[in-house]
């Protein structure tokens, strides 16, 4: 079996690489497939925190890299899921601990035993970025609809568009905030699409609960009625080939919202 | 029903307070971003552009002299369409004579050239002929930059052709696509 290599990336830090690749993964895992996830952020590593599994990390990809440990002995199994695995980023080491010709080396393996492996890639268009996309043969830009990391997008689509084993990418559009937009605060989805003319994978709207998450080590996607969990459920539907449509952010909700929504129907009735 | 709706529409001002004044934040982004974008994208490097301003002074200059210290070039939003705006100060128009004069010079400029050309490239080849995808047409507009610019304070003892109403003539050409 050969499984699919996918690069989470993005150009601009704080976007949500980082809970995307948590999220889809384990949603893809829920599904049914194996999965591994691999944290290429050296240094900065988060994926184990938001997927709780920080306190089961005893080896990480410098030390496959460096022949202390053996790949399978690094791979930490997700505590519900079975089909979904990590393979740490290292905390102390520094960045040029690792190079691209290794990362693709541990895709290449990986995706033998796997039905996806997952990169989670760092900020940036550097050594790591390069590093992160090496193995990889589709990705997912993340951005949110604010024009540093639109404009950091961009950037990482025209890198993306000059390699070659890139077969495919698609845009994940995160933090979308329906009020904003209505307001004209806040550029559409339509908006964005048009400026990075990139296919859409998904549009996740801003939640709170996606702090909440974090906080207890547990992906969104596995909370059946958060908004956001539902979106990612879909990317990754729409990842399996099927074809969903995108949620309508647009309902109105809060206080506010509800006051008004009755004075239209109010207003709709005299 | 008046009264109700009456009500209602003031209600409902006072909860979206955004809405009437908010369409500029939004599409002031869209336009900056759709801005950079495109120097982003293109090769248009600060020192293509240099080359670029260089040359528009040298075509320019057969017809009007000009204040080329205080030449600009730069990219604008005009509407939907990315505009490169050159503002240049108009010092004076040259007359037929000036003109005629240095559209000579440049031709002889221009066979010399050929000539070198030609002992380069046996071949012939067409090589600077460079096409550029043009999916969006874009405009070319030129205008002087009126006086504010001209009238700045000279220094002391320099010779100047500050002339607020010289200055102040425009040229202005536009192209659209190719
Ligand atoms: N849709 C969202 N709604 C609310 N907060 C979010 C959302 N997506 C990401 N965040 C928050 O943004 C921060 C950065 O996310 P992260 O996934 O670590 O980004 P990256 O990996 O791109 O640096 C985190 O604190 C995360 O909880
Ligand atoms: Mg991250």
């Amino acid at each position: 079996m050969a499984g699919r290599v996918i690069v989470i990336t993005s150009g601009k830090g704080g976007v949500g690489k980082t809970t995307t690749s948590a999220n889809i993964g384990t949603a893809l895992a829920k599904a049914g497939y194996k999965v591994v996830l691999i944290d290429t952020d050296l240094g900065l590593r988060n994926l184990d925190l938001l997927l709780g599994l920080e306190n089961r990390i005893v080896y990480t990809i410098v030390d496959v890299i460096e022949e202390r440990c053996k790949l399978r002995q690094a791979l930490v199994k997700d505590k519900k899921n079975p089909n979904l695995s990590l393979l740490a980023a290292a905390q102390t080491r520094d960045k040029s601990a690792v190079n691209a010709e290794q990362l693709k080396e541990i895709c290449d393996t990986l995706k033998e035993e796997n039905d996806f492996v997952l990169i989670d890639c760092p900020a940036g268009i550097e050594q790591g970025f390069q590093n992160a996309v090496a193995g990889a043969t589709e990705a997912i830009v993340v951005t949110t609809p604010e024009m540093s990391a639109i404009r950091d997008a961009d950037r990482i689509i025209g890198l993306l568009e000059a390699k070659e084993e890139i077969k495919s990418y698609k845009l994940l559009l995160n933090r979308v905030r329906p009020s904003l937009i209505k307001s004209n605060d806040m550029m559409s989805v339509d908006d964005v699409v048009e400026i990075l003319s990139c296919p859409l994978i998904g549009i996740i709207p801003e939640d709170t609960g996606i702090i909440t998450s974090t906080n207890k080590g547990e992906p969104i996607v596995n909370d059946e009625d958060a908004l956001a969990g539902k979106a990612y459920r879909n990317v990754a539907q729409r990842i399996l080939g099927e074809e969903v449509p995108f949620l309508d952010l647009d309902e109105p909700k809060g206080f506010m919202a509800k006051i008004k929504n009755a004075f239209a129907k109010l207003k709709a009735k005299v | 029903m008046g009264l109700l709706s009456d009500i209602y529409n003031t209600v409902a001002k006072f909860f979206r307070p955004q809405e009437e004044q908010g369409d500029a934040s939004k599409s002031v982004a869209t336009n900056r971003l759709k801005l950079v974008l495109m120097q982003d994208r293109t090769n248009l490097t600060p020192k293509i552009l240099e080359q670029m301003r260089g040359e528009l002074i040298d075509l320019l200059s057969r017809y009007v002299e000009l204040d080329k210290e205080l030449l600009e070039l730069n990219f604008e939003q005009e509407g939907n369409q990315v505009a490169l705006m050159l503002s240049i100060p108009v010092i004076r128009a040259k007359d037929e004579e000036e003109i005629e004069a240095a559209l000579k010079a440049e031709a002889e400029k221009l066979e010399q050239k050929a000539e070198n050309m030609e002992e380069a490239l046996p071949e012939g080849e067409n090589s600077d002929i460079c096409e550029e995808d043009s999916s969006d047409e874009q405009d070319m507009v030129c205008e002087s930059s009126g006086s504010d610019n001209t009238a700045m304070s000279t220094p002391e003892g320099m010779t100047s052709n500050n002339n607020q109403e010289e200055s102040q003539k425009e040229i202005q050409f536009e192209e659209q696509g190719s």
